[in-house]
């Protein structure tokens, strides 16, 4: 679906920090949405966590231990604040090369790493269905 | 008015590189023979080559040359960067810092042979502590953030004299950036304050944000959206009261001098930058200086050394004995070829001088507020009623709803017209800014073309904004691939070839 | 009448008044609270004219005597050598002098290609392949390195040489406090002056985030085994940061050469000049590793070419690591930097190129290693007291008894000739000593008087 010209793909869940999370079996995949990439601009660089980093799922106040990393572009610098607790298992290398992969392809080829949950059950709810996204999204403009 | 800039180019590059200009064994240099003797330095420590460029006195100067007409300063035209201050500077004090007895005097010379330089360091010092009403004054840093990263260290040593670990430091949102990373670089952990719909600071925030870990605020005052902190007092009453310390950034100096001071609003530890209100000129990015004063209690954590003065001997010395020191900052004793300038600057401008330099500062930019507000399309957020001081912040929203075109846009737009942009997208609480300082030294017309030319630039931008995008078109280049530069950095002549071969 | 530099006269002011309604320039400031408004003049001096304001200041100024009218060898730090005149003339074009922070890049080519200039000539110098654009000065540069160095390999310990600058070293501790850095002191060889290996070894492991060593060191030694500081800093995976003199480098090897992963020092010599201490001009410099680059401090200027990809241009560049955007995670608080003495650095270099600045260099050595003969012969005198090779600075250590090295400067001051700096307060294990500078504006006969009236200071016979 559609909120303006801000893609946000059925399936997937959100987090207000505009991260997208796709469940496959017992892992975690995480990127940043559409939205996120509009507003950053073209991405020079992309700061990826170390596999095995232990991460919390993120709050309305943030600390260290929240983040995977970091989208770089000319003009700023977004944290990426992980939606759920949990361990790093994998991160994408091609993003080391093409960072502007998040800019043309955000929710496949520009996926920042897969994470093995911690407390997916309990986690789960705090993070947005594609609507509940859609309609925060609205919120802002 | 419309501007050309001097544009030297070659196929596909402006000026060549100095190492491109480069013919073996060409030489701009001459030496004097040297003592009859080889050092004693092993062969395996000497380096077989170097490669530096080749060029003549006559081609070197050229080049140089060249390129300076493909540069813009204060003295080209109006410059009107928020919060910089981009004030004419004087010619008076170029000659002066580079006087011999400034120039060629040694730090660690015999303090009998220095005893000008002491004295006019330890006058300036009384000077900027009269006009900010604090204790003393330390000119050891040389740069704004230089001054406020010593500003925290001294916040950090004062607690820790009381045997307190305070660990936050309050900055409002719409701060310099180098607020937030110098109490970073001390250790501090930030704690940001919003700003109210008057674009103040939220004393309401303030009052949750402080407590016992309350190391400091830090506060400009005007703030960046030009408009006075008119509630500074109890804002200082918040702070002092939990036991924290007040820190002011002296960027915005100019639209106080003479009326109010920053000591007598209440703050311990107020910050100068001489390459702003001081009129030392920018240099391209510097060199400047960003001198701390401080009040009574904190005068003993100051740097080593501090300049002193024997009455009895008449005589000025550097005073070295401080136990509670921090220490330094920088090596010897500060900027002093841009002190030397910055006192000349007050001499020539003198009491009355200064006063009608804040006069005439902030009379200039409510003028351009003024008259832009009546312009179609730019906005004034916050207070759009109330008197800024020396700067004023409008949003182009209004003409990026219209048009698609932007404040960087519209900043480029201005370059063809002559006139250097205005800082933009900064503070980050206004959408599309457009920070404007105009300065003291501007005259009536060249304000009276700077809200013209936004005006037509607004025009065009309805007219024919796709124009628009590729401004400039008068100047040496047009837009840059910055997202290019950034993603694969060439940063030297050696990555130039590599990334050349590829 | 008007003030000189306010084009917008008291009748300018009042019209513009009234054009924008409001009564009195008061009415702009009514918004300061009563309690702080200024109810007098501030105690200033009155507003002088030009000419009498050049006056006073030449006056203060007068009682000053420059080094240039006295036989001087200080370094230290900052040291003395000829500015060819046109390097002056060039960085005072107000194009370059009167001009902001290059942000407009459209505008600012020529201040753009000046530093991408200086930079590219300081990786030739450093033989690394980043330079920044400046920082305030070597003693900040190095507690930048540190900072860096901690950030890049997560460690905490910072080892330096013992005989480090002082003023260097307080510079260091003080940036060191933010992230609780500990700096662990490394002694040294007692003969030579150098870093003892030894003990470096002992104190380097998975802990220790940098190896610093000075080349030539603050007291002129050459540290002799650079590679092997490397190697032992690399095994453990601390980075290696070697600080320097740029004019060593004429003569000298290159730290990229040797192993060094950062290099930082004091440009000042490179065209600028000494100026009571300040403007200096702090070089760091780093080798081309995705590790390093994201990290590095201050402002970088890169190549790219324009947006339709015909022109070569200049663009600052990573500004995300900078203050103005990435804030509190900025890699460091610089915005300011020395900008136009790195321009002037540059000018400097290009006109000596590498021959120029390699006969300079050797004069320099040659004229420390003439003058070190002629004082080492002269009973009372030890120099250097340091077995090593060195460049332009050496210790000068007085033995003769009851004369402290301080009332041996009195007495050379008195014939007009400034000695060296005393270190015996920074360094008391090495007695009455100071340390003492040559370069190439010390003829033969210089050196020759310093001799002589050196020799009759310590009551020696020729």
């Amino acid at each position: 679906m559609k909120v303006g010209e801000h893609e946000i793909p059925e399936g997937l869940y959100y987090t207000k920090d505009h991260e997208w999370v796709k469940l496959e079996g017992n892992l975690a995949r995480i990127g940043v949405t559409d939205y996120a990439q509009k507003q950053l601009g073209d991405v020079v660089y992309v700061e990826l966590p170390e596999v095995d980093k232990v991460v919390k799922q993120a709050t309305e106040s943030k600390t260290k231990e929240m983040e995977l990393g970091a989208v770089e572009s000319i003009k700023a610098v977004s944290a990426i604040y992980s939606p759920l607790s949990g361990t790093v298992k994998e991160t994408n290398q091609a993003l080391q090369d093409r960072p502007e992969l998040i800019n043309t392809s955000p929710y496949e080829d520009g996926w920042v790493c897969v994470l093995e949950p911690s407390n997916l059950e309990a986690e789960r709810e705090s993070l947005l269905s594609s609507d509940a996204y859609a309609i925060f999204l609205k919120t802002l403009k | 008015m419309r501007y050309q800039q001097a544009r030297w180019a070659d196929d596909e590059r402006l000026e060549p590189l100095v190492f491109e200009l480069s013919k073996a064994k060409r030489t701009g240099y001459t030496l004097p023979p040297k003592a009859p003797s080889e050092s004693n330095i092993p062969n395996k420590l000497i380096r077989a080559e170097l490669e530096l460029p080749e060029l003549s006195e006559p081609e070197v100067v050229r080049h140089y040359t060249r390129l300076s007409q493909m540069n813009y300063g204060i003295d080209s035209g109006f410059y009107p960067l928020g919060s910089c201050t981009m004030k004419y500077n004087p010619k008076i004090c170029e000659e002066l810092a580079a006087l011999e007895t400034a120039s060629s005097i040694h730090p660690y010379q015999d303090e009998d042979t220095v005893q000008g330089a002491l004295e006019l360091m330890y006058k300036l010092g009384q000077c900027l502590a009269e006009i900010a009403g604090v204790a003393r004054v330390c000119l050891h840093p040389s740069a704004g953030a230089h001054g406020e990263f010593l500003g925290m260290l001294l916040t950090r040593a004062y607690h820790r004299s009381r045997g307190k670990e305070r660990k936050e430091v309050i900055v409002p949102d719409s701060a310099h950036g180098t607020n937030f990373a110098s109490a970073a670089m001390a250790g501090f952990d930030v704690v940001v304050v919003p700003s109210n719909s008057r674009g103040r600071v939220d004393l309401e925030a303030l009052r949750k944000a402080v407590s016992k870990r309350t190391a400091a605020l830090m506060l400009t005052n005007p703030n960046t959206l030009g408009l006075f902190e008119d509630e500074i007092l109890k804002i200082a009453e918040v702070v002092h009261k939990v036991g924290g310390l007040l820190y002011y950034d002296g960027a915005n100096l100019n639209g106080i001098l003479g009326k109010t001071r920053p000591g007598d609003m209440g703050f311990d530890i107020v910050h100068f930058n001489l390459h702003k209100t001081f009129s030392t000129p920018h240099g391209g990015g510097g060199p400047g200086a960003g001198p701390i004063g401080v009040s009574r209690k904190l005068e003993k954590f100051l740097p080593v050394p501090v300049i002193e003065y024997n009455k009895k001997r008449r005589r000025y010395y550097l005073d070295y004995h401080r136990p509670q020191s921090i220490g330094k900052v920088k090596a010897f004793y500060g900027n002093f070829g841009v002190l030397v300038k910055a006192y000349a600057y007050i001499l020539l401008m003198g009491t009355s001088g200064l006063q009608e330099v804040t006069e005439t500062a902030v009379l200039n930019a409510n003028y351009v507020m003024h008259k832009l507000r009546g312009v179609s399309g730019y906005e004034l957020r916050f207070d759009a009623s109330g008197p800024r001081k020396h700067e004023v912040v409008f949003s182009a929203e209004p003409i990026k709803r219209e048009t698609g075109i932007t404040a960087r846009d519209i900043a480029k737009r201005l370059l063809d017209y002559g006139m250097h942009a205005p800082t933009y997208y900064f503070p980050p609480i206004v959408p599309e800014a457009l920070m404007i300082e105009p300065t003291e030294t501007e005259p009536k017309e060249e304000l009276d073309r700077f809200v013209e030319t936004l005006k037509v630039i607004a025009d065009e931008a309805r007219s024919d904004p796709e124009e628009l995008r590729f401004a400039p078109t008068q100047t040496a280049v047009g837009r840059l691939d910055e997202v290019k530069a950034s993603r694969e950095p060439i940063l030297s002549w050696r990555m130039y070839k590599r990334a050349s071969k590829k | 009448m008007g003030h000189p530099y306010i084009p917008n006269t008291r009748e300018i002011r009042e019209q513009m008044l009234v054009e924008i309604g409001v009564a009195s320039i008061d009415d702009l400031f009514s918004d300061i609270p009563e309690k702080i408004r200024l109810k007098k003049e501030l105690k200033l001096p009155s507003q002088t004219s030009e000419l009498e304001v050049k006056q006073d200041v030449q006056k203060m100024l007068a009682r000053n005597k420059p080094f240039t009218q006295m036989l001087s060898f200080l370094g230290g730090g900052l040291w003395p050598h000829h500015i060819p005149a046109h390097v002056r003339s060039l960085v005072q074009r107000s194009e370059f002098l009167t001009s902001y922070t290059p942000y407009q890049a459209e505008v600012s080519q020529g201040m753009l290609q000046a530093l991408f200039e200086y930079q590219s000539m300081i990786c030739e110098l450093t033989g690394m392949d980043i330079s920044n654009a400046s920082m305030y000065d070597w003693a900040t540069a190095v507690g930048e390195a540190a900072l860096m160095c901690a950030r890049v390999t997560g460690r905490k310990k910072i080892l330096v040489p013992e005989l480090m600058s002082p003023e260097r070293f307080s510079v260091l501790q003080n940036y060191a406090l933010g992230p609780s850095l500990e700096l662990v002191k490394i002694g040294y060889d007692w003969a030579t002056g150098q870093i003892d290996l030894s003990q470096l070894r002992g104190k380097l492991g998975q802990d220790v985030a940098c190896v610093y060593i000075e080349n030539p060191s603050y007291l002129g030694f050459l540290e002799t085994r650079g590679e092997e500081i490397a190697d032992a800093a690399h095994k453990v995976g601390a980075l290696f940061v070697v600080g320097v003199n740029p004019i060593s480098l004429g003569l000298l090897k290159a730290p990229g050469d040797y192993g060094a992963d950062i290099v930082v020092g004091e440009g000042q010599p490179l065209g600028n000049p000494i100026s009571f201490g300040g403007p200096t001009l702090g070089i760091f410099a780093c080798r081309d590793d995705t590790k390093l680059i994201r990290q590095i401090p201050g402002r970088l200027v890169g190549a790219t070419t324009t947006l339709d990809e015909k022109t070569r241009g200049f663009t600052m560049v990573l500004q995300t690591r900078e203050q103005h955007i990435r804030r509190e995670r900025a890699t460091s608080n610089i915005c300011s930097n020395e900008a136009l003495c790195a321009v002037a650095a540059a000018i400097y270099l290009a006109s000596l190129g590498p021959r120029g600045l390699r006969e300079l260099a050797e004069t320099c050595a040659a004229n420390a290693s003439y003058a070190i003969k002629k004082l080492d012969t002269i009973d009372g005198l030890e120099a250097p007291i340091f077995a090593s090779p060195h460049f332009n600075e050496f210790t000068l250590r007085c033995t003769q008894p009851k004369l402290t090295i301080k009332k041996f400067n009195a007495k050379l001051l008195k014939q007009g000739i400034q000695g060296g700096k005393p270190i015996e307060g920074e360094f008391p294990e090495f007695g009455e000593t100071a340390l003492l500078c040559t370069t190439e504006l010390h003829r033969r006969e210089d050196i020759d008087r310093l001799a002589d009236v050196a020799a009759e200071a310590v009551g020696a016979r020729k």
